[in-house]
């Protein structure tokens, strides 16, 4: 396939993919990042596919954004890569880069969970865009995706400001075809425009004293960022990417993302402005689309943020009182638009009675292990972001507190100040958990002279988002022996009191590990180790089954949360406690559980 | 190009292989030269959870990643409480093929809520669709592990359902699979084929 003098190849993408793909297009120099679904991929391909570009997951989201405008600022392109729930962690981060001095392009990928597939909250990361003034582009395909991360870059550099790259989890797990140069090769620009590059906090200081002096020191100091983005405002008109498809004049649609799509296939006669730069708005093609039509909606998944930026500018608008937002609607989809604006339109539901799925653990995860023993012995305790806080689910309820990641040790010691110390109100918390910010709250329990226990479950990996590496992991992008980090040590330099290291499938020493370290009137944690089962695919013993002449149904075994233990009908209309051999992996935690000695292998 | 495309919605859980089948069948598409947009919903939890894939291909550009429901062609699942998930997503004329595989639910599993009192078997064959039912206990044999590779199995059943060639659908897998993979996977798909025919014949 040729087309004009390019080699032009057709390649099926999801989202993830071709946001790689145009990170290694625009010349990216320095990737970095922390996991987060949907967005983790991106990383994954840009690492996979394109070793020209330095890459890694740092140790949270904040620092990885801080590393990003490091490499910004000494002239190359570079990529923060997070989900939106971790762009809170780097807010700050990115306050301080918005409105500063650009060198080379600055873009932060950003994963919306839009309809909470994955159990993100219900967030929106164009607040950012309007909250700090910086723009948000938001692909609609995986071509799209691709083109527009070019484009986010050469912006990014033109108008001197960090720019947000919103991606959804629609579009991340989207696979549709991109044409691509395969001709093109690698090349990292360095641009390096400003000798310096501030936050606003020193550049407003600037601005007041510089009033009327024309010093370099001075001005060398000071970035216009608001006028930069009047001028965005003004030539995002022109950009190609804001299409503007007038064709009917009964209704238009102001839309970005896959909802132009569910728009487009349910309304083919309406007139569209299919916008790729989110904020800041065109003006005039805003204004062109309402003069041509009747009726104007707004359709924009996540919050109605488009909704409200286009009544800013004097435009009205039906959006949110047509489409009610979260709880009444997760996400657009075709039908949602169809029900609403075309008449007639077919309803269909779902049957009715469909049991539905809690989540549930691998078999085999040694957070099933710690949850058991916190529930067996009553100990109260807080859960982190982890794998284990699905501990927290109504079928295990072997928590009480949850909140973000790398919050339970700062929540338990909360707790237990405010208590008192009359109990211990333990903290639970993963390897990705602890080096993510869970470390600051140890520090922070140590020097302020806590007594909390902390239970660490080290998997080996950030299993939740498929097993990427954490600093104390045994493998990762630019891993090396010397440089890994031991828990253990971390926390003994910290000044833990107490320290201990127990395997998760020896029941017994951890059952004592954590009751004693409870117990005890100090300090302590307890490091809980097995790699993650499913990440590290570990050699399964032989499964586990249940004695049905022995099993009184008591049930201890399945609340216990494992995916392998079932109650299944029988054909006689009976329910039996059956384990799924296929399944099982044989860690014995069901028979430790059971007190009628009906689980054997 | 006498079939102008379908719209797909292949369900089942994390864990079983629903994203390798999309993959597959994506590029046997493809090599005919279809449009193709596939959308994969995929929910908490690494292993157990619902997996729904929304595959469409067509002689046109695909414009929305999710099938409206009414719109589904054909609906083939790998568990059957996600198959009763899907079924009024089907067209009229729709088509089911599912595994008569089942993974209790966790809420059921702890008696959050009950379980449908009916069989879920049976709820499907009374949907008044057309249906191909296959149960991965009456299959089970020597040279590959049918838990494992159901997904195949039920490859190989919907390319004979379609009447599609085997050897360019073999290809596929062989290009895609590792290859100490290649030969359990194949002998797979021919069971699958041999499923659909003795199945066919009948119907």
């Amino acid at each position: 396939m040729e087309r004009g003098n390019k080699f032009a190849v057709m390649k099926m993408m999801n989202g993830n993919e071709a946001v790689a793909r145009g990170a290694f297009e625009a010349g990216v120099k320095v990737a970095s990042g922390f996991p987060g679904t949907p967005s983790t991929e991106v990383m994954d391909y840009t690492r996979h596919y394109y070793p020209e570009i330095y890459c890694e997951w740092s140790t949270n989201e904040k620092v990885g954004l801080e590393v990003a405008i490091g490499a910004s600022f000494a002239g190359y392109r570079s990529m923060a890569i997070m989900k939106t729930v971790g762009l809170h962690v780097a807010a700050d981060a990115l306050g301080g880069a918005a409105g500063s001095q650009i060198n080379g392009g600055l873009v932060i990928v950003v994963g919306d969970d839009v309809g909470r597939t994955a159990g993100d909250d219900y967030n929106d990361v164009r607040h950012y865009g309007n909250m700090f003034n910086i723009p948000v582009f938001e692909p609609a395909d995986s071509q799209e995706a691709k083109d527009l991360m070019v484009k986010a870059f050469e912006i990014s550099e033109e108008y001197s400001t960090p720019v947000i790259f919103k991606i959804t989890s629609v579009i991340c797990k989207t696979t549709s075809k991109v044409i691509i140069d395969d001709e093109i090769t690698y090349e990292a620009k360095c641009n390096v425009k400003y000798p310096v590059s501030f936050s606003k906090v020193i550049m407003t200081t600037m601005m007041m004293n510089a009033k009327g002096s024309e010093h370099p020191k001075l001005t060398k100091c000071f970035n216009d960022f608001p006028a930069h983005m009047k001028r965005l405002a003004s030539d995002s008109n022109d950009f190609d990417f804001n299409r503007l498809e007038l064709n009917g004049k009964k209704i238009g649609v102001i839309t970005a993302g896959t909802p132009y799509y569910y728009a487009k296939e349910v309304l083919p006669e309406a007139s569209f402005l299919k916008l790729g730069l989110v904020m800041p708005l065109p003006e005039k093609k805003i204004r062109e689309l309402a003069d041509h039509v009747d009726e104007l909606y707004v359709i924009e998944d996540g919050h109605d943020l488009l909704e409200k930026n286009i009544k800013d500018l004097g435009v009205s608008v039906v959006g949110k009182e047509l489409f009610p937002k979260f709880p009444d609607m997760m996400r657009f989809t075709p039908d949602i638009i169809e029900e609403r604006l075309v008449p007639k339109a077919e309803r269909r539901s779902v049957l009715e009675g469909i049991p539905f799925r809690l989540p549930v653990s691998c078999a085999g995860c040694s957070h099933l292990f710690v949850a058991n023993i916190l529930k067996k012995h009553k100990i109260k305790a807080a859960a982190d972001v982890t794998c284990g806080l699905i501990g927290c689910f109504p079928h295990m309820e072997s928590y009480s507190l949850q909140k973000c990641m790398g919050s339970s040790i700062a929540l338990s010691h909360g707790y237990n100040v405010a208590t008192d110390h009359k109990e211990n109100f333990v903290a639970m918390i993963g390897d990705g958990g602890f080096w993510a910010t869970g470390i600051n709250g140890l520090m922070n329990l140590i020097f302020n002279d806590s007594q909390s226990t902390v239970i660490i479950v080290d998997n080996s990996c950030l299993a939740m988002t498929g097993g990427q590496h954490v600093a104390s992991s045994d493998f990762g992008f630019n891993y090396k022996p010397e440089n890994k980090l031991e828990i253990s040590k971390v926390c003994e330099a910290i000044g833990v009191k107490d320290i201990v290291t127990v395997d998760a499938y020896e029941y017994d020493n951890l059952e004592k590990a954590i009751t004693s370290a409870v117990n005890a009137k100090t300090n302590s944690v307890v490091i809980v180790k097995k790699p993650c089962v499913t990440k590290f695919k570990l050699p399964k013993n032989t499964p586990s089954y249940i004695d049905q002449d022995k099993c009184t149904k008591c049930r201890k075994c399945i609340n216990l949360g494992c995916l392998a233990i079932e109650s299944k009908k029988t054909k006689d209309g009976k329910v039996d406690i059956v384990i799924n051999e296929d399944l099982c992996v044989g860690c014995g935690l069901c028979s430790t559980a059971c007190k009628f000695d009906a689980i054997k292998s | 190009m006498q079939d102008t495309g379908k719209n797909i919605i292949i369900a089942g859980l994390g864990g079983q292989g629903i994203l390798l089948f999309s993959n597959l069948l994506s590029k046997y598409y493809m090599n005919l030269g279809y449009e193709l947009k596939i959308s994969d919903v995929i929910g908490l939890g690494q292993r157990g959870g619902g997996v729904e894939s929304h595959f469409r291909y067509s002689n046109k550009p695909v414009l929305s990643p999710f099938i409206k429901a009414g719109d589904v062609d054909y609906l083939i699942s790998f568990e059957q409480t996600e198959t009763l998930r899907y079924l009024h997503c089907l067209k009229d004329d729709g088509v089911v093929l599912t595994s008569t595989f089942e993974l209790s639910t966790s809420s059921v599993n702890t008696r959050l809520e009950k379980d449908m009192p009916e069989c879920k078997t049976e709820i499907i064959k009374r949907s008044g669709k057309k249906t191909f039912i296959v149960d991965p206990d009456e299959h089970k044999n020597p040279d590959f592990d049918i838990s494992k590779m159901m997904n195949v199995v039920m490859l190989g059943y919907y390319a004979e359902l379609r009447g599609y060639s085997h050897d360019d659908m073999i290809q596929v897998v062989k290009e895609s699979v590792p290859a100490k993979f290649v030969e359990g996977n194949i002998k797979a798909y021919q069971k699958g084929t041999e499923i659909a025919c003795a199945e066919l014949a009948v119907k």
